[in-house]
């Protein structure tokens, strides 16, 4: 591809993406219905950057030396500013946590099973039902079992994402080459060192499509475990909004959403394309 | 049990069965009982099928026979070790490791020192021409290349026999020719006592060029055991010295298209 296609590409992609922004403010003129006072079923752009955005100062909590709406300060963009930063920073938090528990987790017992034939053996079956389960509908059941905890949200995502990856992992295992583990084998190297040095690398190209994939599973159940019950995130303020029908503050936290997943995908995919540059 | 010193690999009817789907069991190698001295260069030759390979991968610890006995430097073989090198028929350098990662690699396994492993796998490298690619990643050497540093990884880790498994079989015939010099130039390094090497090959050719001493084989079976005393270096004009034109005659009859008999189907 040609550095003169490739920029053509991005300015249709870019173009597309414009009248997607037009395409939804024509909506919002077309359709002017309100859902509850002051607030539109279609929320115009400008009606999401000034009053919703805005309005997110309502869920800074106060703290760092700066007073809250509760408190008295008077609702304004520095305030919504440090709601988003707060909200956003549990959630953050709780993914990567999660994120890092559930690939270290699922990568680990996944090279543990393939150690030998019967550790395949053994959980082959079970897995394709562990693979199969929805994870939200585990939600609740996460909850009973460890609370309305930052422990309990972190497990939950990194379940998620341990199940992606330990079927992952046994799938890229099986499929490395023979020939690979066998030359280590005969320069004398140990078990030990052939998974270190020949297993775990040799699956990395594999485990990339697991590891986006995993990414947007542990956004989805970052959002769900904050959904149910959860003080902080932006979660949270996504269902205390929908609560009381602030549509606009959904979609400025959905729009939120999209931006912060988007990032982590293109900077997973850097990462991952660094690690795996030897196979290009 | 006779384990001279001066042998290095000691097969006492060797037996490899597999079990075929109808429950017949095949063998792909009937008591084979064969010695191989120190510093043997040996070619085992056989149509695909005929269990050189299988062979070869018992030699290396990477098959067990279903009966028999094989000695290693008079130690019984049960798994891959660094006594015995392989290069395999398939592409086997690591490409996640840098050109002089995979030379050193079989260093690192034995906990040889970093500057010191890198001196010897630097040494290798420049003896198999690819001194200049050494911190290349894989990809981008030819396939030629990839069996150079292949090559260069067995010599660097040390190993007193060296087992290759149609290793250029995949090669065009002008590569095929140059490694073929390399190899031999690496065996009669002077530094050291010749290393053992068994060489297996379909190519009745490449078995006159590199060899001492040529196994046929055939059916599960050695059919045959020939010496070849023609000096080195070999050329196409030594393979046509009489010498080697009766060899390749025998060699040819054993595999079913000598004289006389036209090209046998297979």
């Amino acid at each position: 591809m040609t550095i003169a296609s490739l920029t053509r590409d991005r300015l249709i992609g870019l173009g597309v993406l414009a009248l997607l922004v037009l395409g939804w403010q024509l909506l919002s003129v077309a359709f002017p219905q309100e859902i509850v006072p002051g607030v539109p079923m279609v929320p115009g752009w400008e009606k999401v950057f000034t009053t919703t955005f805005v309005s997110i100062s309502r869920y800074w909590p106060g703290g760092w030396g700066f007073g809250s709406v509760a408190t008295g300060e008077q609702p304004g963009y520095f305030y919504a500013l440090l709601a988003i930063i707060y909200h956003s920073s549990f959630t953050f938090l709780r993914l990567l946590v999660g994120l890092l528990i559930g690939s270290a987790l699922g990568i680990s017992l996944g090279l543990a099973v393939s150690w030998s034939a019967w550790g395949r053996r053994l959980v082959n079956l079970p897995m394709q039902f562990l693979r199969v389960l929805p994870l939200l509908a585990l939600l609740p059941l996460f909850q009973v079992w460890f609370g309305l905890s930052f422990l309990g949200e972190v497990i939950f995502v990194g379940y998620g994402v341990g199940v992606i990856f330990f079927a992952a992992t046994i799938n890229a295992v099986s499929n490395v080459p023979d020939v690979y583990v066998e030359n280590s084998r005969t320069f004398g190297a140990s078990q030990w060192r052939t998974y270190r040095t020949v297993i775990l690398p040799a699956i990395l190209p594999e485990l990339h499509s697991a590891v986006l994939l995993a990414l947007g599973a542990a956004w989805s159940a970052v959002l769900g475990s904050e959904f149910l019950g959860a003080q902080s995130g932006l979660g949270y303020i996504l269902v205390y909004s929908q609560a009381y029908g602030f549509l606009d503050r959904m979609f400025f936290i959905a729009l939120l959403v999209v931006l912060f997943a988007s990032g982590s995908f293109l900077i997973v995919n850097r990462l991952l394309g660094h690690a795996t540059r030897w196979a290009r | 049990m006779n384990t001279s010193p001066q042998i290095a690999l000691d097969a006492q009817a060797v037996s490899r069965g597999y079990h075929r789907r109808d429950g017949a069991i095949i063998n792909a190698l009937s008591d084979v009982t064969l010695t191989i001295n120190s510093g043997e260069f040996v070619c085992i030759v056989g149509p695909s099928g005929c269990g050189k390979s299988t062979l070869l991968q018992i030699c290396a610890g990477l098959n067990m026979p279903t009966s028999g006995t094989l000695l290693a430097n008079g130690k019984p073989v049960t798994g891959p070790g660094p006594d015995r090198g392989v290069v395999f028929q398939k592409d086997s350098v690591f490409p996640w490791m840098s050109v002089i990662d995979n030379v050193e690699y079989g260093l690192a396994c034995r906990g040889v020192p970093a500057a010191e492993r890198r001196k010897i796998a630097l040494h290798y490298l420049a003896q198999v021409g690819l001194a200049d690619v050494a911190q290349a990643w894989p990809r981008e050497l030819s396939g030629g290349m990839l069996k150079r540093v292949a090559i260069a990884a067995v010599f660097a880790n040390g190993s007193d026999i060296l087992l290759l498994d149609e290793p250029f079989g995949a090669l065009d015939y002008v590569t095929r020719h140059k490694i073929h010099d390399v190899l031999l130039s690496l065996w009669d390094e002077s530094e050291r006592a010749k290393r053992t090497v068994v060489f297996v090959t379909h190519d009745v050719d490449e078995a006159l060029t590199l060899a001492d001493r040529i196994l046929v084989m055939r059916g599960g079976l050695v059919i045959d055991d020939l010496r070849v005393d023609s000096t080195r270096p070999r050329d196409e004009e030594s393979l046509s010295e009489h010498e080697m034109v009766v060899l390749k005659r025998r060699m040819l009859d054993h595999l079913g298209i000598g004289h006389g008999m036209g090209r046998a189907a297979e």
